[in-house]
Parts: structure tokens; C-alpha cells; sequence
């Protein structure tokens, strides 16, 4: 029994500390474009930012990407291509957030998250002052 | 008013669950009162009635479109369907919280009905806690700063504090609400939550049990009636996520049945906790055994739900999450819920941590005890890793400041080998279970479902070009789990038919284990020659933008022109055939055909819809939504949608060269359309469709292929008098959706009349497809003919330039996953059955006990 149990405990906090260690080194911090061309070589970056509206957006059948202008949360703004159609609710986001690679002044992006009010839940997809607001 | 008495109702129901509370804490708290227990009982039921009538009320005012009401406004609109008013009711935050509140209470009679003494009053009590929480989501009333819930019927001032209109207009009915996201209009919404929150309530049980356990220190007789409703739970659990997978590929555009989406995990993560505890239990129920593993496991069946619903529900997860709900200002509130409910059990749990039965310390290594123990433990442990992925937002603070989520891969990697492990467990685990081994007996045992499972394996590494060493490990693993469990299952049918539920069960979760690798890492892009060359010249490096930069990214879509076939494949070829309105469906929502042939001949055809999302368009900018197709088939599957179409980008500009303010809707359903013509009942165009061309040709109108291959001299006797000249020609028409043909000669004359020309050409009816064709001109030196169609739409004049760009994949085997989860499901259900007559013929043995 007792052999059973060292073996046991070696056993369960070798797996929880290689997940954590893991977990730690999967998950990477949201970051803004400057930040991003410090990492060039690496293709999970997440920037959050805006899109810019101003500016010409749209996919194109030639190129076969979708290319937006994103300001990220300090006001630089940036191309970002995307090798697919344009998502769905693109244009409702009040925030994206890009996973890809800046590469050469523009921005590289693998997938495009939409922070929509939600998906599943049709609250506060037109009203955009909502609910009693926290704090 | 009605708003009034729904508050009133909630208010109250939550007042008495506290009194049942109570009173079931006096009755269960010394000697059983049996007295007092009944009133208990009946708080207990009136509240439940309560609940059932707040949400007749809320379901009253949904389909009276009361808009005043902020629930009502924010979830439906008038021109909803009456089946999407009644998944109103639950698809937004706070009537989620009802319909799982509803849930609850209707498990609570049952267990009203179907406990025996011992339990019944201290099962109830905590039943009845979760009740009392999970109503103060919904009470809706403020103290000083502190909200407490928030109430289904608000009205919009009191839901919009802020808003100025509604400041100065505070009894303002809005004409119409917003109505209920495209993406939800599905069928499926129908059914998968009622059938989620089910499972959320039931997971209720087992929690009570173990805490009734706890309490009153009877920590052997709680596992026997507790074990049908946790396997119940799981049952149920697994059925809603299956339906949501289910859903989520074959309507909603997210790419398949699974995508470790944080709400997706928080069903997940429930279910492998309690199957984790109900392993815990089957290795635990008997007299001196240990029990800490069975109860901790079971508390933490409903911590998990709690902690998924604060998740889901906070506001947290709004970065990392596609679709979590909004915060309603319970973001506090869910905390305290998390953090009582797990304070009382773990509190609970270490307070009786002395007095639980021990181990005694005896259990071999190949013992079943000790195998199935490794089991439950692996399972749980997949809990945490899942769990551990979707709380980045919060425990990924302590590696870096604004913590992303992890990708994909870090699920799939903690999971894949767990997952092995699992499936060779099971094999293990059940040999062990009804018969004793030693090492030696049981690899001798093992033997022949060792050698089937390689053959099987090293067949599949071949013929499925398996490179990677983890794949061939796992899919071993996954025929082993198969073969293993089958030659239990044979051994066990001669003698105990009933007992192979659990056998079942494993069969079912292996086979889920090949299809889920075969359908996701050998998933394919259907793609054309061209496309394929240029994504391996991406791949080189060798594909460089105008600007000098060199292209990075490979594409995985494909452009068809209407008509013109396109090889996508080894032997497999599609066409554009045509694209319909389907104006009944969603207004604007257009259905193409695409039609596939393999080299061999066999042909069919997939309809991928694209649709305006109206209640997020505006008249000037089309929020554009797609429903993928699924062609499922028994060796794997083909996935497909619309990414783009020329109709889709006409309107597109048509919207941006030329805004108007009008209604969206009426804007969607006439874009693209010659407003100059008509339209009858059916929405068909009645004008006249002409166009032109040679011996030999084809034109494509409508989804009508016409091809002219021959002229037939007319005779004498079918032409008018005075006929200078009568021909007709040979037309060949095939409808492009079927494939059915017919041939018809229309006749064109040319008649003298008083010195002058007349042509006579009789239109033809083709009465089974509604419509005319004309022979109404000819060229005789170029041989070139004018075809006259009516009852068709013009669709000819665009067709040289329409297209479609569709993006496809060949998903391998997902039948696998389906089929397994259906053998899960039958497992459960049997042991389900099992399990309830054992406890049955329990209480039948303890009652005939009493009366001798």
C-alpha cells in the first residue's frame, strides 16, 4: 500500500505540474502591434483592436484573402490579411482580437475572434447601453 | 401587471424554498419527523408549482408580444415562428435559470416520490439549497448597492436606467423587439438546452446524495439508490452534447462537431466528473469499502456545473469564447453561488474527514478495485485539464498579465493520451471486474484481444497512411477498448445478459475514439488542380504579393463558374447548377446547388444556403450568415459551405453604390431582381426569357439546360396556309436538379399575308415544369435560333459571370463518432435499468425486513 500511494502522489503532482507548466507556456498575453513586431517569428500573437472602418475592407476572389485596417488599443494601425472569407458578424464586433503573425508591417491572421454581445445569446445586439453596468 | 405577479411569484417561490429549507432541516435533523418531512414536502411541490407558473407567465407574455418587457423585447419579434417563441423562453440568461430551476423541481418530486426514508428528507434539504440559490438568480430586487438577480420581467426602464428615451418616456412600448439571432433559428434549439438543463438538474443528485451521505454518516447505504440517477445524469449530459455537436456541424458554420469552445467544455466537463463518480461508486458501493473517492467525485459533479455556469455565464470568458453570455450584473452572485457551494461540500467533506470508512489497504494492483480506481481518476483528471484550458482568463493570470486562451492543440495533446489511457483501461477494468487475475492469467486472457486489435491497427496504420507514432498508439488503444470490451460482452451474454451495459458503454467511447482522429486529423480540403498547385507553391515560398512580400498563407476554397464542372478531386467533380431564393424560409435566403459526380458515374447534390442576418442588417449593409450542407456517408463525410457568390457581391455593391433608407427585409427580398417584371404566387418571374444560339449548343435558364441539336423539316400538313417556309427544331431540355429530360420540337413558319411576313411559331407547354418554349427566330445562314421561354427567371444574362466560392471538406468517418456516442447512450441505458432494479429489489428486501 504505501509504495502504492508515493507512486500515486509522485505520479499526480508530476502530471499537474508538467499541465501547468504546459498551460504557462500554451497561453500567451494579449498584446498591441508594437509588442507584436518584437515576436516576429512566432504565429500565435493575439492582438486586440478595433476595426477601422475609414479605411478600405473587403475579400478579394483575386488574392483570395480578406484584408481589414485594425487599430489595436494604442491607436497604431495595421493591415491584417486574412486567408478566408470574411466572418460572420464581422462587422457587429465591438472588439476583435487576431491570432496569427506581423510579419513585414502587416499582420498575418490564422483566425479572427469577434467579441460580439454573443452568438448564442441575442441580448444587446442592437442596444449597445445594456443592463445595470457593473461597477 | 402580469410583470407585477411574475415578480411577486418569484419572490415568493423564493421565500418558500427557504421555508422548505428549513423545514427540512428540522425534520431530517434528529429523528426522522415524518410529520414535519410531509410539509417539507408540500413547500417543496408549492414552490415547484410556483416556478411552473412564473414560467407560464413568462411564456404568456412571449407569445402576446408584451414588448414592454425587456425579456420579451430582447429574445423575440412579431414575425417569429411559434416554435422559436417557445425556445424564447429559454434562450436567454435569466429564462435559461428558470427552465433549470423548473428542471430541478420536477427532480426533486421525483425523489419525493422514489426515496426511501433514510434519505428522502436530508436529500431533499440539499436539493432544496440548490433551488434557493439558483432562484435568487432570478429575484430582481436591489439592496442599497447590492443587486440580487435579475428578473425575466423587467421592463425596459428598469432594465435601461440609463437610456434618455426611456428616461422621459418610461412606459414606452417598443412596436417590435429584437427578435432571436439568425443563428439560433434552427430546430435544434428546440431540443438540445431543454435537454442540457436537464442534465444540469440531475447532476443535482448525486451531489445531494453524497452530502445526505456525509450528514447523516451513512456513507455505504447512499451509493445504491444514487447510482441510476448518476448514470441517469450522465446519460442525459451526453445526449445534449451530443445534440449540440450535432447542431453545431450541420447548421452552424464553426467547422465541425467540436471545437473546445469554452461553453462547449462546460458540458463537457460535468459529464467526465460524473462518470469519473460513477466509477468512483461502482468500485466503492460495497460494505468495507472506502468511500472518500465516491463522495468527493460526487460533490464535485455539481461544483463543476456550478463553476461552468459562473464561467459561461459571468462575462469572463467574453474574450476567449465565441458565444458565452453577457454579464447581467451576477457576476458577484455567481461567485457567492461557486464559492457556497463549494465551501459547503468541500467543508462538509473535511469535517467528516476522520470518521470516513478508510482503506484497508489491501487492494492488489490487478485488483478491480484498484484498476477501476486508476480509471475514474484518469477521467477526472481529463476534467481538470479541460477545465484547467477554459479558466485561462483566470488562472492564466498567474503566468502573464492578459492571458489569451490556449489553443487547440493544448486540449488535444492533455487529452490524447488520457484518452488512451482510458480506452485501455476499460479492457482491463472489465476483465478484472468479473473474474480475478493475476499477471500472468490476464495477459494470457488478453491474448486474443491483443492480437485482433494489432491486426486491426496495423491494417489501419497502412491503408490510412498513419505516420504519426501518438496516432498508431492511439488507434491500438481505440480498437483494444473495441475488442476487448466484444469478447467481455460474448463471455457475459451466455450467463448475465443484463450486466453488459457497462461493456456497451466502453464499446461506444472507443469507437467515438477512432472517429473523432479519423474525422478531425485526416480531414481534408476538397480543392481544384489549381488551387492545390498554388497552395504547394505557398508552401515553397514561391508566391509573392505585388507589394514584394511573400505569400504565407495557403487557401482552402474553391471558385465554380455556373455550369462549368470542376475536378475537386481524385475522382470527384462539382458543378454549380444553380441558385434558388427561398424567400419562405428566411427572407432573402438564397439555396444553391452544387452538384457532384464521381468518376464512376454516381452523382448528387448538396444544398448550401446563405442568408441575411436581418436582425443584425441594416438597409445599407447586409450582415451575410451561412448554413453549411452535409452529405453523410457511412465512410466519411463531405462538409460544405458558400463562402461567396456573385449574387451575394452584386447586392453587396448594389447596397453600397446606391443606399436607400427603406426596410431591410424588403430590400433583401428584391436585391438582385429586374424590378420591371412581375411576380405571380409562386414568386416566379412571368416575363419572357429569349436567347440565342447555335446547332449543337446548350444555354443553362433557371436550372434548365437547353440543347438544340438538330433542325426537322416541317411537312405540309402541320403549317398554316400560305406558309413560305416551316421548320422545326430539335431541343433537348434537362432539368439540372433531377436530371430528367424531355425532347420538343417547336415549330417555326413564316407565313405570307397580304404581302407581308408574318412568323407563326406555337408555343410549347411543358406542363410538369410550368413553362413555354417559343421557337420565335431563326437565322438560316448561320444556323443560330431564338428561344422564347416563359415561366422561367432570366438568369441567363448573368450566367457567363456567376459563381460561387465554396469551401468543402472530406471529414473521414464521422459516422464513428455518432455511431459511438449511440452505443454510449445504449450502454447507459441499460445499466440505467440494471441499477434500478437492484435498488428496487433493495427496498423490496428492507421492507419485507421490517414487517417480519
Amino acid at each position: 500500500m504505501k509504495p502504492k500511494v508515493i507512486v500515486g502522489v509522485i505520479f499526480i503532482a508530476g502530471f499537474t505540474s508538467l499541465l501547468f507548466y504546459n498551460f504557462g507556456n500554451s497561453i500567451s498575453t494579449y498584446m498591441d502591434f508594437a509588442q507584436a513586431s518584437t515576436q516576429s517569428n512566432s504565429s500565435n500573437v493575439h492582438v486586440v483592436g478595433d476595426w477601422d472602418n475609414s479605411k478600405p475592407s473587403g475579400f478579394s476572389y483575386k488574392t483570395k484573402t480578406f484584408t481589414f485596417y485594425m487599430k489595436d488599443l494604442k491607436g497604431n494601425e495595421k493591415k491584417v490579411v486574412y486567408p478566408k472569407p470574411e466572418p460572420n458578424n464581422f462587422d457587429q464586433a465591438k472588439r476583435l482580437v487576431v491570432v496569427g503573425q506581423l510579419k513585414d508591417n502587416t499582420f498575418y491572421a490564422d483566425e479572427i475572434l469577434m467579441k460580439c454581445p454573443s452568438k448564442y445569446n441575442a441580448d444587446g445586439s442592437n442596444l449597445k447601453s445594456r443592463g445595470p453596468k457593473k461597477n | 401587471m402580469i410583470g407585477q405577479i411574475g415578480k411577486i411569484l418569484i419572490i415568493s417561490a423564493f421565500v418558500i424554498s427557504l421555508a422548505a429549507l428549513f423545514t427540512y432541516y428540522k425534520a431530517a435533523k434528529n429523528q426522522l419527523n415524518l410529520k414535519l418531512e410531509k410539509n417539507a414536502h408540500r413547500l417543496f411541490a408549492l414552490m415547484g408549482l410556483m416556478v411552473v407558473a412564473v414560467s407560464g407567465l413568462l411564456i404568456y407574455l412571449i407569445f402576446t408580444h408584451q414588448f414592454q418587457y425587456y425579456y420579451v423585447y430582447d429574445h423575440t419579434s412579431l414575425n417569429l415562428q411559434k416554435r422559436y417563441l417557445m425556445a424564447a423562453f429559454y434562450s436567454g440568461q435569466t429564462g435559461s435559470f428558470l427552465l433549470w430551476i423548473m428542471w430541478t423541481a420536477l427532480i426533486g418530486w421525483a425523489l419525493i416520490k422514489w426515496t426511501d426514508d433514510e434519505f428522502r428528507a436530508p436529500v431533499m434539504l440539499f436539493v432544496t439549497l440548490i433551488e434557493v440559490f439558483l432562484l435568487s438568480m432570478l429575484l430582481g430586487f436591489s439592496i442599497g448597492p447590492v443587486h440580487i438577480g435579475a428578473s425575466p420581467f423587467r421592463t425596459l426602464s428598469e432594465a435601461m436606467p440609463n437610456a434618455p428615451f426611456l428616461k422621459a418616456h418610461p412606459d414606452f412600448v417598443p412596436a417590435d423587439g429584437n427578435g432571436l439571432n439568425d443563428l439560433l433559428k434552427s430546430p435544434w434549439i428546440l431540443i438540445h438546452p431543454p435537454i442540457l438543463f436537464f442534465g444540469f438538474a440531475m447532476m443535482t443528485v448525486p451531489f445531494s446524495y453524497a452530502m445526505a451521505a456525509l450528514w447523516k454518516r451513512k456513507y455505504t447505504e447512499w451509493i445504491k439508490p444514487v447510482l441510476p440517477w448518476t448514470i441517469g445524469a450522465n446519460l442525459c449530459l451526453i445526449t445534449a452534447i451530443f445534440l449540440g455537436g450535432y447542431w453545431a456541424y450541420v447548421t452552424l458554420s464553426f467547422g465541425g462537431y467540436w471545437a473546445w469552445d469554452p461553453v462547449e467544455n462546460a458540458s463537457f466537463v460535468p459529464w467526465l466528473v460524473g462518470v469519473a463518480a460513477l466509477h468512483a461508486m461502482l468500485v466503492q458501493r460495497g460494505k468495507d469499502k472506502p468511500k472518500k473517492t465516491s463522495i468527493l467525485f460526487s460533490l464535485f459533479t455539481f461544483i463543476a456545473v456550478a463553476y461552468e455556469s459562473f464561467l459561461t455565464r459571468s462575462g469572463v470568458l467574453g474574450d476567449s469564447s465565441v458565444h458565452s453570455f453577457v454579464d447581467l450584473g451576477l457576476y458577484d452572485q455567481l461567485v457567492f453561488f461557486l464559492l457556497a457551494v463549494t465551501l459547503v461540500a468541500l467543508g462538509m467533506f473535511f469535517y467528516r474527514w476522520k470518521d470516513l470508512p478508510k482503506s484497508d489497504g489491501t487492494s492488489r494492483l490487478l485488483s478491480r478495485d484498484f484498476v477501476v480506481f486508476t480509471g475514474a481518476m484518469v477521467i477526472f483528471l481529463s476534467g481538470l485539464v479541460i477545465i484547467l484550458g477554459t479558466s485561462s482568463p483566470v488562472i492564466g493570470k498567474l503566468f502573464v498579465s492578459h492571458p489569451t486562451p490556449p489553443p487547440k492543440s493544448f486540449y488535444n495533446n492533455w487529452t490524447m493520451p488520457l484518452a488512451i489511457a482510458i480506452a485501455i483501461l476499460s479492457v482491463i477494468g472489465q476483465y478484472v471486474w468479473w473474474k480475478k487475475y493475476d499477471a500472468e492469467s490476464l495477459s494470457e486472457a488478453l491474448l486474443g484481444p491483443l492480437v485482433i486489435s494489432s491486426i486491426l491497427a496495423i491494417a489501419t496504420i497502412i491503408l490510412g497512411n498513419i505516420h504519426d507514432i501518438a496516432y498508431m498508439i492511439y488507434v491500438f488503444a481505440g480498437y483494444f477498448g473495441v475488442v476487448g470490451n466484444a469478447f467481455i460482452i460474448i463471455r457475459l451474454y451466455k450467463k448475465q445478459p443484463k450486466l453488459i451495459g457497462g461493456a456497451i458503454t466502453h464499446i461506444g467511447f472507443a469507437v467515438m475514439l477512432i472517429g473523432i482522429l479519423a474525422s478531425s486529423a485526416y480531414q481534408t480540403n476538397l480543392l481544384d488542380p489549381e488551387t492545390r498547385a498554388y497552395n504547394n507553391a505557398v508552401k515553397h515560398g514561391k508566391v509573392v504579393n505585388k507589394d514584394g512580400t511573400t505569400v504565407m498563407k495557403q487557401v482552402n476554397f474553391f471558385q465554380l463558374d455556373k455550369g462549368q464542372p470542376k475536378k475537386i478531386d481524385k475522382n470527384l467533380t462539382a458543378t454549380f447548377v444553380n441558385m434558388k431564393m427561398d424567400n419562405a424560409a428566411r427572407p432573402g435566403q438564397q439555396k444553391y446547388t452544387i452538384k457532384f459526380q464521381y468518376k464512376n458515374g454516381k452523382t448528387f447534390l448538396m444544398h448550401p444556403v446563405v442568408y441575411p442576418m436581418l436582425t443584425t442588417s441594416t438597409a445599407n449593409k447586409i450582415n451575410w450568415s451561412v448554413s453549411p450542407q452535409v452529405k453523410a456517408g457511412l465512410f466519411h463525410d463531405i462538409y460544405l459551405y458558400v463562402g461567396g457568390s456573385s449574387y451575394v457581391q452584386n447586392i453587396n455593391d448594389e447596397l453600397k453604390n446606391n443606399p436607400k433608407v427603406e426596410n431591410v427585409t424588403e430590400r433583401v427580398k428584391n436585391a438582385g431582381q429586374n424590378e420591371s417584371s412581375t411576380q405571380d404566387n409562386n414568386g416566379k418571374k412571368s416575363d419572357i426569357v429569349s436567347f440565342k444560339f447555335h446547332r449543337g449548343q446548350s444555354k443553362t435558364i433557371d436550372g434548365y439546360t437547353f440543347t438544340f441539336t438538330k433542325f426537322k423539316k416541317a411537312s405540309d400538313s402541320e403549317l398554316p396556309d400560305s406558309s413560305v417556309i416551316g421548320v422545326h427544331a430539335l431541343i433537348n431540355i434537362k432539368e439540372d436538379s433531377t436530371g430528367a429530360t424531355k425532347s420538343i420540337s417547336p415549330l417555326f413558319a413564316v407565313v405570307q399575308k397580304k404581302g407581308k411576313k408574318l412568323s407563326y411559331s406555337p408555343p410549347v407547354a411543358l406542363n410538369d415544369w410550368n413553362f413555354a418554349v417559343q421557337f420565335s427566330n431563326v437565322k438560316p445562314m448561320s444556323d443560330e435560333i431564338q428561344l422564347s421561354v416563359s415561366g422561367l427567371k432570366n438568369t441567363a444574362q448573368n450566367d457567363q459571370d456567376a459563381w460561387v466560392v465554396v469551401v468543402a471538406e472530406r471529414k473521414p468517418f464521422v459516422s464513428l463518432v455518432w455511431a459511438g456516442i449511440f452505443i454510449l447512450m445504449i450502454g447507459f441505458s441499460i445499466s440505467i435499468l440494471r441499477r434500478w432494479a437492484d435498488d428496487k429489489r433493495r427496498t423490496e428486501r428492507m421492507k419485507a425486513a421490517k414487517s417480519s
